[in-house]
């Protein structure tokens, strides 16, 4: 799919540049290689008693990598809606660059419904309170439908923003005019539905694994948090990048890294607050039926460990790297960073999920790590469309304002 | 004063403004003043602004802040021991609230102020060269130099792309609002 999307990409001369794939055959064979293994190593612990395991992995993973990709194009739509033309078409393409993996990740929703008994305790043990809301067939039929919306609205977004007119508006950035129409309603669309359906994504697939926990806020910790895994995914592609396409690409242009920066900083502070405030009002109350879902994880070894890591890469490492305009700038530094932040996030899903099933042993290792293996993979693979597009939009020239 | 004239350059974009103005730094010309309506860092980086001292007060003022509300809500708690749901009488995660307020309170005021005496605002005499247009979509580069550089100067700001090009003599500066054109 994200290949189809590709090619209906018009190619215009400034494209021309760019001909050359991001990725070498040798490169997309590890990838495909990933994917075997992932795929093998899900296949052996399913018939080697690590059923359980599996799952968590295959849930955490799926969270994490289909939070970036939609994350990625949320990103996009802000832009549109914030009208940022800071780096011309290169930053649409970037932040649209892993859209590629929205359809696979709308497939790989439905491979849940074959580990339902293993990932979800409400299945076995129903809650009688609960169950007009935490049953099989309404949760795969909510959480479906809203993932084929935004699956259909970002592809549609994506779509629409690689066409010519949109490309001609983001190279306009000395223009006030706005973008053109049909984006100014598809992005904020776009924008509601993630923070609506993204919310109920955390509820059923996370929050309902603690049945008995519940947080109002907990939709928008888990949304904000998918979109700075996108942030940061964007920035170290930028980096990357930046090392790969030669010496005049937009990368090069130190405001460009600065900009992608500020974002990494800005909705890092965004995320710790929303950390806090959760913290806060339950700390506050004191009540057992509140406060169990974080002692568990925040008080007692070995989640403990993990929750003080991911508030490190998530906040603090970024927070005191990145406070000044010199480190952003610095491609090692908002790199490392940003690999941080991802390592951060999938530490972050893996405390959202796990503790609530395993409660007393941190189940990491091969399992985790292979299938982990396959997911980067997968997602890798279904971005390298979209990566070729950013080569070919950052070595175009079209930022040659910028570079001094 | 004398021995040197002021030329006066308005450019319709910042950009232009900003390469003008580093080619004049080139050249060495006495003295550059810029009138710009928007903050623009493109046009403090050409000139070659020092980071400005705002910052040292920004960061005294919100540790100041900090300390202040740590001293509040300590100091307040041990004041009148109040056990609320056995916590101890100092239980820090709400006060990380105030010390983020009173940080950013104090840090803001500090800013406005020190702002207030670097910038030397009220500003009571109209600086030369001043048109009421650089408070609205001009920039304005002001150059002093020798009369033997002036034309040197004029074709630079020209090829900067300057709209216009006036000598300071010519510039009526009784209201600055009436512009030569």
């Amino acid at each position: 799919m994200s290949a189809n999307l590709a090619h209906r990409t018009p190619s215009s001369a400034s494209d021309a540049h760019g001909s050359v794939p991001v990725a070498s055959a040798a490169f997309k064979g590890l990838l495909v290689a990933l994917v075997l293994v992932g795929i093998a190593a899900f296949a052996a612990a399913l018939s080697s008693g690590n059923a359980d395991r599996a799952w968590q992995a295959y849930l955490v993973n799926f969270l994490v990598w289909l939070g970036i990709a939609q994350g990625g194009v949320v990103l996009s739509a802000a832009f549109y809606l914030t009208q940022g033309r800071w780096a011309g078409t290169t930053q649409f393409r970037l932040a649209e660059a892993f859209a590629g993996f929205i359809p696979l990740g709308f497939i790989l929703f439905w491979g849940l419904y074959f580990g339902r008994t293993l990932i979800f305790p409400w299945v076995l043990h129903p809650i009688a309170q609960k169950a007009a809301w935490l049953n099989t067939p309404f949760l795969f039929a909510r959480d479906g439908a809203g993932l084929a919306i935004m699956t259909l609205l970002s592809l549609a977004l994506v779509r629409i923003s690689r066409g010519p007119e949109a490309r001609a508006w983001q190279l306009s950035s000395s223009d006030i005019d706005l973008p053109p129409p049909i984006l100014r309603k598809i992005a904020p669309a776009l924008s509601i539905c993630f923070a609506v359906v993204y919310s109920l994504i955390a509820f059923d697939l996370v929050m309902s694994l603690s049945p008995a926990w519940h947080s109002t806020l907990f939709g928008w910790y888990f949304f904000g948090g998918a979109f700075w895994s996108a942030i940061v995914t964007v920035a170290l592609t930028a980096v990357i990048l930046r090392g790969r396409l030669g010496d005049h690409n937009v990368f090069r242009n130190p405001t460009v890294l600065h900009d992608l920066g500020k974002l990494v900083f800005a909705f890092s502070v965004f995320w710790i607050y929303l950390v806090f405030s959760q913290y806060i009002v339950i700390w506050y109350g004191d009540i057992p039926v509140e406060t169990f879902f974080i002692v568990h994880r925040v008080y007692y070894m070995p989640w403990k460990a993990i929750s003080y890591l991911v508030v490190f890469l998530m906040w603090l490492a970024p927070f005191v790297t990145l406070l000044g305009v010199r480190p952003k700038q610095t491609p090692a530094i908002l790199g490392t960073i940003a690999f941080g932040g991802i390592v951060g996030v999938w530490l972050e899903r893996y405390l959202l999920v796990v503790p609530s099933l395993s409660q007393h042993v941190v189940p990491l290792g091969w399992v985790e790590l292979l299938i982990t293996m396959g997911f980067v993979g997968a997602f890798v693979l279904c971005a390298l469309p979209g990566l070729d597009l950013v080569a070919a939009a950052a070595t175009s020239g079209e930022m040659q304002e910028g570079h001094e | 004063m004398s021995g040197s004239v002021e030329i006066v350059g308005s450019f319709a974009d910042e950009i232009g403004c900003a390469h003008g103005i580093e080619k004049l730094r080139e050249v060495k010309a006495i003295g550059v003043r810029v009138f710009s309506p928007i903050p623009s860092h493109r046009i403090e980086h050409a000139i070659g602004k020092p980071k400005s001292r705002v910052r040292a007060f920004v960061l005294t003022g919100g540790i100041l802040g900090i300390i202040t509300a740590l001293a509040l809500t300590i100091g307040t708690s041990w004041e009148w021991n109040l056990d609320a749901g056995g916590k101890p009488v100092v239980s820090w995660p709400p006060f990380i609230i105030i010390m983020f307020e009173l940080m950013v309170l104090f840090g803001g005021i500090s800013a406005v102020l020190s702002f207030l005496v670097h910038a030397r605002v009220p500003a009571f005499e109209i600086a030369e060269g001043y048109s009421s247009r650089f408070s609205e979509d001009r920039f304005g580069v002001v150059v002093r130099c020798e009369p033997a550089d002036s034309a040197q100067v004029e074709s630079i700001l020209r090829d900067a792309g300057a709209e216009e090009v006036v000598r300071a003599a010519a510039w009526p500066r009784a209201d600055g609002n009436a512009v030569v054109s």
